[in-house]
């Protein structure tokens, strides 16, 4: 800078102010150092160019220089300059403003690209409006921006600055609290952001106060909505506002409320349905989402689109309805929402219903829902029908049927109620040689004609057969007729055998038989009386109309009506009275407690034979006439016989004077009774009876199966004609499967399943490595012990981290110091004395003085002198034994499906690939695993056993085939406690498989040494044992279940008391085998472990 | 309601008091045989043999002995209007000594101690003592839970010597030709160290008591709480069925004896199935779910 130059601008700064010189003096140096010459003058010019412009400008001169050497520290000259002039322009509308761009400047310019920095001025100039206010609102714009250009992407600035503006036009105020509000908000926003801001937008227009009261809200509102759909959310605001909806900020709230109680995955649903509304009636928009809390609270998130859909059909009938419909303040919507709320889930009362048949029936029952059998492809196909297969009951997943869920309930029961009494009055143990109790015994001569018959024609094809060529006598196929051998492998199989058409003797069966049950049940039970009544008549209405069937099924469905009590104004043919009446006779006969499953035969038999002479042929309507059956008079064998001789009489009459008549087809199932299997069922026993059986008689092949289910008038397949044969075989490897018969092949790939590693063969195995132990194995086939047949591995587990066990504790605090308190109670009081005894080892010298004393002086003496020491001294040793297994890697989920390994394979091979797979799928898990809550429950344990002194081992088990039994030593027996001990606690994983009998055999090897009054054995698991091996040719789970009874009997002689814990709710099945009449517990709910262990332990041992 | 009170102060408490050996069951009591529990224990009685009831709790092993008491002593006396007793000729009393065994019920307490009085001590007989001397049937009911010294006592008194050793008083007692030591044992604890001791037990004859059979105990119900037929089968209908849920939860079925408590409630013109519910879902369990299946039982058996 030349001399002169220097000089003038002096001069020039000498008519500003003092500060202004003076600040310009505090920086020139440092600027000459940041530009040249020629720049530093062009640079100290604007200054008093800035000066210059109004009275007051020098104030904004005063900046200009302060931030100067900041702001070029960041910018090149012509950035510089171009800044300056912004700062220039400013000045001229006003210093205030000026002032506040300089200040805010130097933390802007390292942020914001220099290109920028002429708009950003602009959007602050823009804010002002030539007064006051709005020179204060732009000068606080400027503040607070080098907090928005820091945060927000330049353009989102833009926009924000454009929005307070357009509110600055309604209020200053409002504008300056929102840019403040915006500042702290918009940051966090994220993407959503922009959504955010066009949404704001549109309110200014409309109602601009809300803008305030969306930004307060946002941030709040917004952590409920999922992360992806918070722009959607946005977004619909937007179109609302845009459409003139008010209370934006209030739908922001409700919206965002009615979203977080939808779980994450489904809320964009939830605004797929907006958007939907949103087309036909944006008004409607809030008053659902304000609904959808109380809604969802009522019905479920599948019945909300059957709700939504009502609404917006109403809608677009009439606006107004339609939106009282969503606020529900319409009786459609709340009768509406009645109907959903009342349909009940199987699951949520299944528990009950569980129990609830096993009371009735007195059986394992399982109860499943009908989706289950479906999967298990075994012959029944109705997804919704109930059904039972002896063992489990399935019931639908879901009933709607009535308004209430008490009557649902109720519906539950009754068909419960149902398919359990095909168990309780025995509808499986149909015997076909057993005699019936109120008819007499056709079913005998009956066959016995057919047999005949049969053998009549045998000897005249044999006869055939030698004329032609006497040496090759064929044996002759009889195919799958009467007498044939498959058909009576199952008793009902043998009686259904002698009909010639067996659906029809079949449904004629399960008609009589269901109203012999229906009778039964209301006879038994008569608080269900009411509710089946119901029921029945519900399903009365659901009838086909008889009058417009053919005659065999129309006097079938006369037999259905009556078998649902309805007797009165039945439409009976008038040319077939003397048959309906005998019909009505012959189910009457069944209406009596006396009656049995063969009772049922014998009636489905008489009705057969009325039936079966009569032509399947439409009847004229006006032939039906009304009539009550209700009383048809007595069943006489008699009058039965004289009606079927006048029929086989018509028949030989009409003989190939009329047609076939139209085909029989099977009446309309009644929906509440449900699929009614008897044949399957008694297979299946009978398959499994032959299987334990084994040796005595040729297993069944699956071809045979084939076969015999090709015969089934029960088996309905849900597969076009050609695909039956497919299905056929894979039901039939399915129902072997249920039953557990071998693989019928041994070729590679034959089999249903892969060849098993069967490790019968090989002997017995010798102990060398040390601490390995070689233990006897139980094969209950035999009835002996396979010598030297297990080694059992002891190794001490690994160290992890102490952390584990010590924050068991800590999260379980209440609960520990609840079992503290509790085990305290039993701690010894070994030797101390307690005095003032009516009776003791020795008279307490205190008290002998005060007696005597006493009765020196004539008073009646405290009698009580003696003191005695408490000898009830502890001495309990026991051992814990933990399920390593690699099925304690099951996640528990909230406990609502714990451990579900019913379908999982038997093979261990398979099992672990399935497992793997089922672990894979929750590979997100930060839920706990069984195998974490045996942990944590051996930490509290330990802590309170420490605490009463007993002497205690724990182990885990596991183990791949019977060489490989490994034993982990937690804490061995004799060992202190120590932090070793909390530091494997931490390194108890799932590993292999469960060879529970040797596991147990090396514990009581461990407990036998132990010198100790009380000896107790716990045992912890969470599924039937299982191992490679560990069953005869790898099929029999028996054999494991044997061999553990058997280890657990053994210890019993040896005086230790056996415990089994298991959290294996399917566990009641084997358990009962398992631990015969030792002492066992199923846990129902494994989150009880922790607290269930140690209190279980302390029951055990008061 | 003042007056009424004045009258109930004034209204003579009615109770008997007997000395304990001295307590006889006069009346039959209603006890229906399910097998061939009568003849066993008489022959047992005859024979001098100890009897150990096996069974869940309310099945009716009190009755049984009260009724074995009754009927193998068949008092022929008359109660006079004073309250004297006289005995008749050809008469056998049993009298039945009670003892409902605790964890605290020591040897001392059954045998007897020294009391202090003004004038000394003085031995007081403990009732097994009196039990031993007056030729009573002794019952120990659950004898479980006593401490484990009183099979001290047991032992000699239920072997061929039948002496009860009086250590205190050094004494020894013969037992009277009629005494009998009875005592019950529910098998179905849980706790390991509550097991009878094989030595203990292989003292006795076990009868093994469950609960009756469907129509058995129908008859027992109708008869005990007096309420008909009908009833009383479908309240041993419901027990049966609450019975199965053994081992589902249940730790131990319904008894006999609370059947017969909600007969009596029905009786009393209480609906059944608030009979029920009070008198057997609510003191069966306080699991939710396991009362909720229980009562659903209920609804269908009762209107």
């Amino acid at each position: 800078m030349t001399n002169s130059a220097t000089g003038d601008l002096l001069d020039e700064l000498a008519k500003l102010p003092p500060a202004v010189a003076e600040a310009y003096q505090a920086v020139a140096d440092a600027m000459a150092e940041s530009f040249s010459d020629e720049e530093t003058a062009l640079w100290a010019r604007e200054g008093v160019a800035i000066g210059t412009q109004t009275v007051r400008s020098w104030e904004s001169a005063v900046e200009y220089y302060r931030v100067s050497p900041e702001v070029a520290r960041s910018l090149a000259f012509a950035s510089f300059m171009q800044w300056a002039r912004c700062g220039t322009y400013l000045s001229q509308d006003s210093p205030t403003l000026a002032v506040a761009f300089f200040k805010a400047s130097p933390s802007i310019v390292t942020n914001l690209r220099p290109q920028y920095i002429p708009r950003w001025a602009g959007l602050g100039r823009s804010l002002y409006k030539g007064t006051w206010k709005s020179s204060t609102l732009a000068a606080r714009f400027f503040e607070v921006s080098p907090d928005l250009v820091r945060n927000l992407p330049f353009w989102d600035v833009e926009v924000f600055a454009s929005l307070i503006e357009a509110l600055s036009y309604k209020s200053y105020d409002v504008a300056a609290e929102c840019l403040v509000l915006g500042r702290d908000v918009l940051p966090a926003m994220g993407r959503e952001r922009e959504a955010f801001l066009s949404m704001s937008r549109a309110l200014t227009d409309s109602s601009w106060r809300e803008v305030k009261a969306c930004l307060e809200m946002a941030p709040r509102a917004l952590q409920h909505v999922e992360e992806g759909q918070t722009g959607r959310f946005l977004r619909l605001g937007e179109k609302l506002a845009k459409m003139g909806l008010r209370d934006t900020s209030r739908f922001l709230y409700d919206g965002a409320q009615a979203l977080s109680h939808v779980s994450a995955g489904s809320q964009g649903h939830i605004l797929d349905l907006c958007d939907g509304l949103l087309a036909s009636s944006p008004d409607a928009v809030p008053p659902f989402l304000k609904s959808l809390d109380p809604v969802l609270n009522r019905i479920t998130l599948q019945q909300l689109d059957q709700w939504y859909q009502h609404g917006v059909e109403l809608l677009n009938e009439n606006p107004e309805s339609g939106i009282a419909f969503f606020k529900i303040e319409s009786n459609t919507s709340e009768s509406m929402l009645e109907t959903l709320s009342s349909s009940l889930d199987l699951e949520r009362v299944k528990g009950i219903m569980r129990l609830y048949t096993r009371a009735l029936s007195g059986e394992n029952i399982e109860v499943l829902s009908t989706a289950e059998l479906v999967r298990r492809q075994i012959g029944w196909v109705d997804q919704d029908t109930a059904s039972t297969d002896g063992t489990k009951v399935y019931l639908p997943p879901v009933i709607d049927n009535y308004n209430d869920k008490s009557q649902n309930f109720a519906w539950f029961k009754v068909v419960a109620t149902h398919q359990v009494s095909h168990l309780e009055f025995g509808s499986f143990q149909f015997d076909f040689v057993r005699p019936a109790n109120v008819f007499d015994d056709r079913r005998f001569p009956m066959e016995e004609a057919i047999q005949a018959r049969i053998e009549a024609i045998r000897t005249a094809t044999a006869e055939h057969f030698q004329l032609l060529d006497s040496d090759t006598v064929p044996s002759i196929e009889v195919g799958d007729g009467p007498g044939g051998t498959m058909r009576v492998y199952t008793d009902i199989g043998r009686f259904l055998s002698l009909f010639e058409d067996r659906r029809m003797a079949f449904d004629l069966f399960s008609v009589l038989e269901d109203c012999r049950l229906d009778y039964r049940i209301k006879t038994e039970y008569p608080g269900i009386r009411r509710p089946a009544l119901d029921v029945q008549g519900d399903a009365l209405t659901q009838r086909p109309r008889v009058e417009e069937l053919p005659l065999q099924e129309a006097l079938i469905e006369l037999l259905v009506h009556m078998s649902l009590d309805r007797f009165e104004g039945l439409p009976v043919p008038q040319d077939y009275r003397e048959e309906a009446i005998m019909l009505a006779r012959i189910m009457h006969r069944l209406r009596t407690v006396r009656a049995s499953i063969e009772d049922t035969a014998e009636a489905a038999l008489r009705a057969y034979e009325i039936i079966s002479r009569l032509q399947n042929q439409q009847e004229p309507e006006d032939e039906f006439q009304p009539e009550d059956l209700d009383d048809p008079g007595e069943f006489s064998e008699e009058e039965y016989q004289a009606l079927l001789d006048k029929l086989q009489a018509q028949m030989s009459e009409q003989d190939g004077e009329q047609g076939e008549g139209d085909p029989y087809e099977s009446p309309e199932p009644v929906e509440y009774r449900g699929d009614f299997k008897p044949e399957m069922v008694q297979l299946l026993t009978k398959l499994q009876m032959d299987q334990s059986e084994m040796g005595d008689a040729e297993p069944m092949t699956q071809e045979e199966l084939e076969q015999l289910l090709q015969d089934s008038a029960e088996l309905e397949l849900d597969a076009q004609e050609g695909d039956v044969d497919q299905s056929m075989a894979m039901f039939a490897q399915n129902i072997m499967k249920e039953a557990g018969v071998p693989p019928p092949s041994n070729d590679p790939g034959r089999g249903y399943g892969p060849i098993l590693h069967d490790d019968d063969a090989g002997g017995e195995l010798e102990a060398l490595e040390p601490k390995t132990f070689v233990y006897d194995e139980w094969d209950f086939r035999a009835n002996d012990y396979k010598p030297r047949w297990c080694i059992v591995k002891e190794k001490v587990l690994d160290e992890g981290d102490p952390n584990f066990y010590n924050d068991s504790l800590r999260n379980y605090a209440s609960l520990l110091a609840h079992i503290k308190r509790q085990f305290e109670l039993i701690m010894p009081e070994t030797w101390r004395k307690t005095y003032r005894l009516i009776d003791g080892e020795d008279i307490d010298l205190n008290s002998a003085l005060e007696a005597w004393a006493d009765l020196r002086m004539n008073v009646p003496p405290d009698e009580k002198i003696y003191w005695r020491r408490n000898r009830v001294e502890r001495d309990v040793a026991v051992v814990f034994l933990l399920d390593m297994s690699a099925s304690t890697a099951e996640a528990i989920d909230e406990g609502r499906h714990s451990v579900d390994d019913r379908d999982a394979p038997d093979d261990p091979v398979e099992y672990m690939v399935w497992l793997r797979r089922r672990r894979e799928g929750l590979v997100r898990r930060h839920y706990k695993r069984i195998i974490d809550l045996e942990r944590e429950s051996c930490a509290l344990l330990i802590n309170a056993l420490e605490s009463i002194g007993d002497t205690y081992g724990i182990y885990g088990f596991s183990g791949y085939g019977r060489e490989n039994v490994e034993f982990y030593v937690i804490k061995d027996i004799e060992e202190q406690f120590n932090d070793k001990i909390k530091r494997r606690i931490d390194k108890v994983t799932p590993l292999h498989a469960t060879r529970m009998g040797s596991a147990i055999r090396h514990a009581i090897t461990k407990l036998e040494n132990q010198d100790a009054a009380t000896k107790i054995m716990f045992l912890i698991s969470d599924g039937r044992p299982q191992d490679r091996g560990y069953s005869r040719e790898g099929v029999e789970k028996e054999y494991a279940v044997h061999d553990t009874h058997q280890a657990l009997l053994e210890a019993k002689r040896k005086e230790i008391n056996p415990f089994c814990l298991t959290v294996d709710k399917a566990g009641h099945d084997y358990l009962k085998t398992m631990c015969g009449d030792l002492n066992y517990e199923v846990l129902d709910d494994i989150w009880a472990l922790p607290e269930r262990l140690p209190m279980l332990y302390r029951s055990l041992t008061m | 309601m003042v007056e009424a009170n004045i009258e109930m102060l004034e209204d003579e408490p009615s109770f008997k008091e007997f000395a304990i050996e001295e307590f006889l069951v006069r009346s039959e009591p209603y006890y229906r045989a399910v097998g061939d529990e009568l003849e066993l224990f008489e022959a047992a009685y005859e024979q001098h043999i100890p009897v150990l009831l096996k069974g869940p709790t309310g099945c009716g092993k009190t009755r049984f002995v009260e009724y074995m008491a009754w009927k193998l002593g068949r008092p022929i006396t008359t109660i006079r209007s004073e309250g004297a007793q006289e005995m008749r000729e050809g008469e056998v009393r049993v009298p039945l000594v009670t003892i409902a065994c605790h964890e605290d019920l020591t040897a001392s307490d059954l045998v007897g101690r020294y009391l202090l009085d003004a004038n000394g001590t003085r031995w007081i007989d403990g009732p097994m003592t009196r039990a031993v001397k007056a030729g009573a049937i002794l019952y120990l009911d659950e004898v479980v839970e006593a401490r484990k010294d009183t099979t001290v006592l047991i032992h000699p008194l239920t072997d061929h010597r039948r002496i009860l050793p009086v250590e205190k008083t050094g004494n020894i007692i013969e037992a009277d030709d009629r005494f009998l030591l009875c005592i019950s044992y529910n098998p179905h604890y849980q706790s390991a160290l509550k097991d009878l001791k094989h030595s203990t037990r292989q003292r006795f004859i076990s009868i093994e008591f469950d609960y009756p059979p469907v129509d058995v105990e129908a008859e027992i119900v109708a008869k005990e709480s007096g309420c008909n037929e009908e009833q009383a089968h479908a309240l041993a209908r419901l027990g049966e069925k609450i019975r199965n849920l053994r081992e589902h939860g249940l730790a131990e079925g319904a008894s006999t004896r609370l059947l017969i408590y909600a007969g009596r409630l029905m009786q009393q013109g209480i609906p059944a199935r608030r009979a029920c519910q009070v008198a057997i879902v609510w003191t069966l369990s306080d699991e939710t779910e396991l009362q909720q299946s229980i009562e659903e039982v209920v609804y269908s058996i009762f209107e």
